[in-house]
C-alpha cells in the first residue's frame, strides 16, 4: 500500500508535466486545427529561459528575498518571455501557412523544432547545465510514504495553472473567442474576432504553460539537454490526442493518465519496457476509441 | 533574360541520351585527368568529392579553384558534348523510339548506371553517398504512397524500415555469416548474393505485416488520430527491438555480409520506381487518390476502400522494409536508435520538399535533401539550421512541395528533341 | 414483372430519432421515379440507406431480387446502383478522364499484381477502360476537358462529369440527388435533355430527389412525397401536384411555379 501511494505521488508529479505541456498542443489544435509540432521544443526553450532567469534572480536576490518569492518571480518572468517565443513561432512559422494543407504546417513545425534544438547547441555548446534548486528540498514521511515538498509543489502549481486557464477560457472574452473558434474557425472571424489576435494569444499561453512545466521539470530533474523537448514533447502530443482534439480538460486528464501508465508500468516491469507498454496501451485505446476521450465528432479528414 | 532564353533554346534540342553522353564525357575526363592534371594545376589536394562543396566550405581560399574545376570537368564538357552530339543522339533516340518502350528505358537505365558507377568509383565516400541516396529515394517514394497518394499522415515509416532492416539482417547473419549470436553460417556464403533478393523481400513482407497494425485502424479513423497511431507504432517497434536481447537490444546488430553493392541497390531502386509508377498510374492505384479526396464518392463508385487503404499501407511498408534491408547491408550496422524521430523528420522532409503525389517529386526531394545534407556537412550544426529553413520556405511558397501531382512520362522523357521545332511551327 | 429495386417497410433510427418510417418503394426497369419533400424530410437519408452508406434499422432492400441491406456500399454500387451527390462529390486533385476511369474499378480483373508489374492483361484492360471513359466524356459533352483538373471546370460541366462517372459503373438504376441544385435556367434545360438521353440510350431506371417541380413534372412517371420521414402521397405527377395534403405540407401556400 505504501509502495502504491509512493508511486501514486510520483505518477501525479510525472503526469503534471505531460498535462501542462499537452494543454499547449490541445489549445493550438482547438483554435487552428493543426498540431504545433514545435511545442516540445518550445518547452525546451522555455526551460532554458527559466534556467537563465532563475540563475540571474538567485544571484541578484538570494539573500534579500525568501525562496518562494524568487520562485514566483521566476515563473512570472519566464512565462512572459516564453510567450514571445510562442508568438514568434506563430507569426513566422504558421501564419504564412494558414491556407495551406495541414500536413505542410506540421512539417514547418517539425523544422522549427529542429532549428530550436540546433540553435541551442550553437549558442550554448554541448555542455550540460544544471537547473538551480529554487526551493530547498525537504523530505516528509507520512505513514511510510516518502515525499518531498518539491513534488507537492509541482503538483500544486500545475493544478493551479490549469484552474487559472480554465477560468480564463470560461470567463473572459478572449477565452470565449477561443472556444468559439474551436467549434467553427471559419465563422468566428466573420463575427469580428480576428484570428490574427487569437492565434498568437493561444500560442503565447501554450508557450507560457510549457515554460512553467520546464521550470518545474528543472526542479525535479535538473540536468538540461537541448533534446529534452523531443522525449517529453512527443509524449505530451500523444496525450493531447488521447484526450480528444481541442479538449483542454481531456488533454490534462490524458496527460495524467500517461504519467500513471508510465510510472505503474515501471513498477511491474523493467523500466526499459516503459515506452513499449505505454504506447501499446495508447495504440489499443485509439484503435477502439478513435476519437480519444473527449474529442468532438469533427470530420477527421486532412486538408490536402 | 534574353540570353538565358536563347541559352535554353539552344539546348532544348538535346535528348536525354545526349545529356547522358555529356555526363559520360565529363566523368571520363574526371577519371583520367581529374586527379593528376586538373586538380594538380588548380592546387587542389585531391579530386573534389561532391563538386567541391566540402572543400569550399572547409577552405574558402580554394573556392576559385573548385569553381574552375567544376567548370572544366563538368559544366563545359557536359554542355559541349551534349550540344555537339545532339544530331547523333537525336538519331539514336529516334531509333530507340521504334523499339518497345521497356527496352529503350532499360538501355537508358544501363547507360545511366554506367555513368554513375564510373563517377562514384573515384572514391568510397561517393559510393556510400550514392547508395544512401538511392535508399532514400526508395523510402521517399514509398512514403509518398501513404502520405501523398493516400493522403494520410503516417509517422511509422522508420518503424517499417526497422522491421525490414532487422528481419533481413537476422536472416543474412543466420544464413551466411559466422556470428557470435546466431552461430555458424547455415549456407555457404557464396549463395548469399543470389538469395539476397529473397531476403530483402522477406524483410519487406515483415514490414508489410507490421503495417497492418496501422492499416486496420485506418478503416475507422483518419487524419490526426491515425497519425498518432502510426507514431505509437514507431515507438513500439523501436522500444520492442531495444528490449530484444536476441537482436542485440540497444547495441544493435553488426557485421552484416556485404551484399548491398551499388548495382544491387540501383536495381532495387529502379524496380521500386517502376512498380510504384505502374501502380500509381493504374486505376487500382488511383483508387488511393479517390479515398483521399472523397471516401464516400469512392465507395459509391465501386471502389473497395478498405482494400485500398490496406494496399496503400502494406505496399508502402513493403518498400520501406526493402529499403531498411538495403540500409542495414550498406552500413553493415544497425541499432534501434537509428529508427527514431530524427529519421522520421528526415524522410518526411524529403517527401514534402519534393512534392506530394509525385514520384518525380520524391526522387528530386530525396536526392536534393541527401546531397545537400552531405554537401553542407562541413558546416556541422549550421546545416541543421539551413535545411529546415529551406524546407519552411518551400512549405510557405509551395505547400504541396516543389513538384507535386506530376507523373513521370517516360515516353516524353526519352524521345528525340530535334523535331519539336517542326511541330511547333505548324 | 418483378421490380428492379424494391424497398419494404424500411425504418431507420439515428440514436433515438426516427429519421425514416416505414418507407416502401418499387421501381421497375426503365422507370423514372421522383422523391420530393421539404428540407429535412429525410430524402438524402433514404438515398444513403438504400445505397449502403447507413444500414436500415428495419425492413428489407433488394436489387433484382438480391438482398442489399447491410451490404458494403462499393458492392451495392458494383451490383448496378449508381449515384450522384447533392453537393458534387468529386475528387479535387484528379483530372476529368481519371474520374471516369476510376468508376470502372470493379470491372477490372487484373488484380494488384497486374497493377504492380504492368502485365499485358492490365494494359489491355486499362486501354479498354480509357477508351470507354473517353466515349462517356463525349456522350456527356465534356471530352474537351479530359485532361484538365476537375476544379477548373464550370459548375454545369462538373455536374455532367459526375453523371458520366455514375454511368461508368454500368448502373441498372441511377440515383440522382438534386441534379439541378445551383444551376442556371440554361443549365437546367440542358440537364433535362441529358437525363432524357441517359434514360433513352442506356435504358437505365432513375430515382431522383429534386426540388424544382417543373423538372420533376417533366421527367418523372411517378412521385413520392416524403415529410418527416414518412411518405404522405404517391402517384403520377399530375395527381401529386393537385394533392391537397402535399400542397399543404410541402408547398405551403406558395404557388407551384
Amino acid at each position: 500500500m505504501e509502495y502504491f501511494l509512493q508511486n501514486l505521488i510520483n505518477a501525479l508529479q510525472w503526469g503534471s508535466f505531460y498535462a501542462v505541456i499537452s494543454i499547449g498542443y490541445s489549445m493550438v489544435y482547438g483554435v487552428l486545427m493543426l498540431f504545433n509540432f514545435a511545442h516540445g521544443d518550445i518547452f525546451m526553450v522555455g526551460t532554458y529561459i527559466g534556467f537563465g532567469i532563475a540563475t540571474l534572480f538567485l544571484a541578484l536576490f538570494m539573500p534579500i528575498l525568501p525562496g518562494w518569492v524568487i520562485f514566483i518571480m521566476v515563473i512570472i518572468v519566464t512565462m512572459f518571455l516564453a510567450s514571445f517565443v510562442g508568438v514568434m513561432v506563430e507569426v513566422i512559422g504558421y501564419r504564412p501557412l494558414r491556407g495551406a494543407p495541414r500536413a505542410s504546417a506540421a512539417i514547418t513545425g517539425l523544422m522549427i523544432g529542429i532549428i530550436f534544438e540546433t540553435g541551442n547547441l550553437i549558442l550554448l555548446g554541448a555542455q550540460r547545465f544544471s537547473f538551480p534548486a529554487l526551493i530547498e528540498s525537504v523530505s516528509y514521511n507520512v505513514g511510510g510514504v516518502y515525499f518531498t515538498n518539491v513534488k507537492v509543489l509541482i503538483i500544486v502549481v500545475s493544478l493551479v495553472l490549469m484552474a487559472a486557464l480554465h477560468t480564463f477560457i470560461q470567463k473572459t472574452k478572449w477565452g470565449m473567442a477561443m472556444r468559439a473558434m474551436s467549434y467553427d474557425f471559419k465563422a468566428v472571424p466573420l463575427m469580428g474576432v480576428s484570428i490574427n489576435i487569437i492565434a498568437p494569444l493561444t500560442f503565447a499561453i501554450g508557450a507560457g504553460l510549457a515554460s512553467v512545466a520546464g521550470i518545474l521539470y528543472g526542479q525535479a530533474y535538473p540536468v538540461l539537454d537541448p533534446y529534452m523537448g523531443i522525449l517529453v514533447g512527443w509524449k505530451a502530443f500523444v496525450a493531447a490526442i488521447l484526450g480528444g482534439r481541442g479538449s483542454i480538460m481531456g488533454a490534462a486528464l490524458a496527460g495524467y493518465l500517461l504519467g500513471f501508465i508510465e510510472i505503474f508500468v515501471a513498477m511491474v516491469f523493467p523500466s526499459t519496457f516503459r515506452d513499449l507498454i505505454a504506447y501499446s496501451i495508447i495504440l489499443i485505446i485509439l484503435t477502439f476509441r478513435p476519437r480519444g476521450f473527449f474529442g468532438m465528432a469533427h470530420s477527421t479528414q486532412l486538408r490536402l | 533574360m534574353n540570353f538565358i532564353k536563347n541559352f535554353f533554346r539552344k539546348f532544348s534540342v538535346v535528348p536525354l541520351a545526349g545529356w547522358l553522353l555529356g555526363v559520360f564525357a565529363a566523368v571520363l575526363i574526371e577519371f583520367y585527368l581529374g586527379e593528376d592534371v586538373i586538380s594538380y594545376y588548380l592546387y587542389l589536394p585531391k579530386v573534389p568529392v561532391l563538386f567541391g562543396a566540402l572543400v569550399m566550405l572547409k577552405e574558402p581560399i580554394l573556392i576559385p579553384s573548385v569553381l574552375a574545376y567544376d567548370l572544366l570537368v563538368y559544366v563545359i564538357p557536359i554542355l559541349l558534348v551534349a550540344r555537339l552530339t545532339a544530331p547523333l543522339t537525336n538519331g539514336l533516340a529516334a531509333f530507340l523510339e521504334n523499339m518497345p518502350l521497356w527496352l529503350a528505358t532499360l538501355l537508358h537505365l544501363i547507360a545511366f548506371y554506367g555513368v554513375l558507377h564510373l563517377w562514384a568509383g573515384i572514391n568510397d565516400y561517393r559510393v556510400l553517398v550514392v547508395k544512401l541516396t538511392m535508399i532514400a529515394v526508395i523510402l521517399t517514394v514509398s512514403l509518398n504512397i501513404i502520405n501523398g497518394y493516400q493522403g494520410e499522415f503516417s509517422c511509422s515509416h522508420p518503424g517499417f524500415m526497422a522491421l525490414g532492416a532487422y528481419a533481413s539482417s537476422v536472416l543474412t547473419l543466420k544464413l551466411f555469416a559466422n556470428d557470435k549470436v546466431f552461430g555458424a553460417a547455415l549456407l555457404p556464403p557464396e549463395y548469399g548474393p543470389y538469395l539476397f533478393p529473397l531476403i530483402l523481400i522477406a524483410g519487406g513482407l515483415v514490414a508489410a505485416l507490421g503495417s497492418l497494425v496501422v492499416a486496420i485502424p485506418s478503416f475507422r479513423t483518419r487524419g490526426d488520430y491515425l497519425a498518432i497511431i502510426s507514431l505509437a507504432f514507431l515507438f513500439i517497434v523501436k522500444s520492442a527491438i531495444e528490449n530484444m536481447e536476441l537482436v542485440g537490444g540497444p547495441r544493435g546488430l553488426s557485421s552484416q555480409p556485404n551484399f548491398a553493392s551499388m548495382p544491387v541497390v540501383f536495381i532495387w531502386m529502379s524496380l521500386c520506381i517502376w512498380v510504384i509508377h505502374n501502380f500509381t498510374t493504374s486505376v487500382m492505384g488511383k483508387a488511393l487518390n479517390t479515398v483521399r479526396d472523397n471516401e464516400g464518392a469512392a465507395s459509391s463508385m465501386t471502389v473497395n476502400t478498405r482494400k485500398t487503404k490496406m494496399t496503400a499501407f502494406m505496399f508502402g511498408a513493403f518498400w520501406a522494409g526493402v529499403a531498411g534491408g538495403l540500409f542495414a547491408h550498406v552500413l553493415r550496422y544497425v541499432n534501434p536508435s537509428t529508427f527514431g524521430i530524427q529519421k522520421l523528420a528526415e524522410i518526411l522532409a524529403m517527401v514534402y520538399f519534393g512534392g506530394l503525389n509525385s514520384i518525380y517529386g520524391s526522387i528530386v526531394g530525396a536526392v536534393s535533401i541527401n546531397v545537400l545534407g552531405e554537401a553542407l556537412r562541413p558546416l556541422e550544426l549550421w546545416k541543421w539550421i539551413i535545411i529546415p529553413l529551406i524546407l519552411i520556405l518551400v512549405m510557405i511558397y509551395r505547400p504541396h512541395g516543389l513538384i507535386s501531382f506530376t507523373e513521370i512520362n517516360v515516353e516524353k522523357l526519352l524521345r528525340a528533341r530535334n523535331r519539336d521545332n517542326d511541330t511547333g511551327g505548324e | 414483372m418483378t421490380a428492379l429495386l424494391e424497398v419494404k417497410n424500411m425504418t431507420h433510427y439515428f440514436g433515438g430519432l426516427r429519421a425514416v418510417n416505414d418507407f416502401n418503394l418499387a421501381i421497375n426497369p426503365g422507370q423514372i421515379y421522383g422523391l420530393i419533400g421539404p428540407n429535412g424530410a429525410g430524402k438524402t437519408t433514404v438515398f444513403n440507406l438504400i445505397t449502403g452508406v447507413y444500414t436500415p434499422t428495419e425492413g428489407s432492400v433488394t436489387l433484382e431480387g438480391n438482398n442489399i441491406k447491410g451490404v458494403e456500399t462499393h458492392r451495392i454500387a458494383s451490383m448496378g446502383l449508381g449515384r450522384t451527390f447533392q453537393n458534387l462529390a468529386l475528387w479535387r486533385h484528379m483530372n476529368v478522364i481519371d474520374h471516369i476511369r476510376m468508376a470502372h474499378y470493379s470491372q477490372l480483373s487484373y488484380g494488384l499484381l497486374g497493377a504492380f508489374f504492368g502485365t499485358p492483361t492490365m494494359r489491355k484492360q486499362e486501354k479498354e477502360v480509357y477508351d470507354n471513359s473517353y466515349r462517356l466524356l463525349e456522350i456527356f459533352d465534356v471530352n474537351q476537358f479530359a485532361t484538365q483538373n476537375i476544379g477548373n471546370l464550370p459548375y454545369g460541366a462538373q455536374r455532367r462529369v459526375e453523371m458520366a462517372r455514375a454511368m461508368a459503373t454500368k448502373p441498372k438504376i441511377l440515383f440522382l440527388d438534386e441534379p439541378t441544385a445551383g444551376m442556371t435556367p440554361d443549365e437546367l434545360v440542358r440537364m433535362i435533355e441529358i437525363i432524357k438521353q441517359v434514360h433513352r440510350d442506356f435504358g437505365v431506371a432513375i430515382f431522383m430527389i429534386e426540388h424544382r417541380m417543373k423538372f420533376v413534372m417533366e421527367l418523372c412517371e411517378s412521385i413520392q412525397t416524403l415529410v418527416f420521414g414518412e411518405v404522405i402521397a404517391e402517384g403520377p405527377p399530375e395527381e401529386i401536384q393537385n394533392n391537397p395534403e402535399v400542397i399543404e405540407a410541402y408547398l405551403g401556400k406558395e404557388d407551384l411555379h
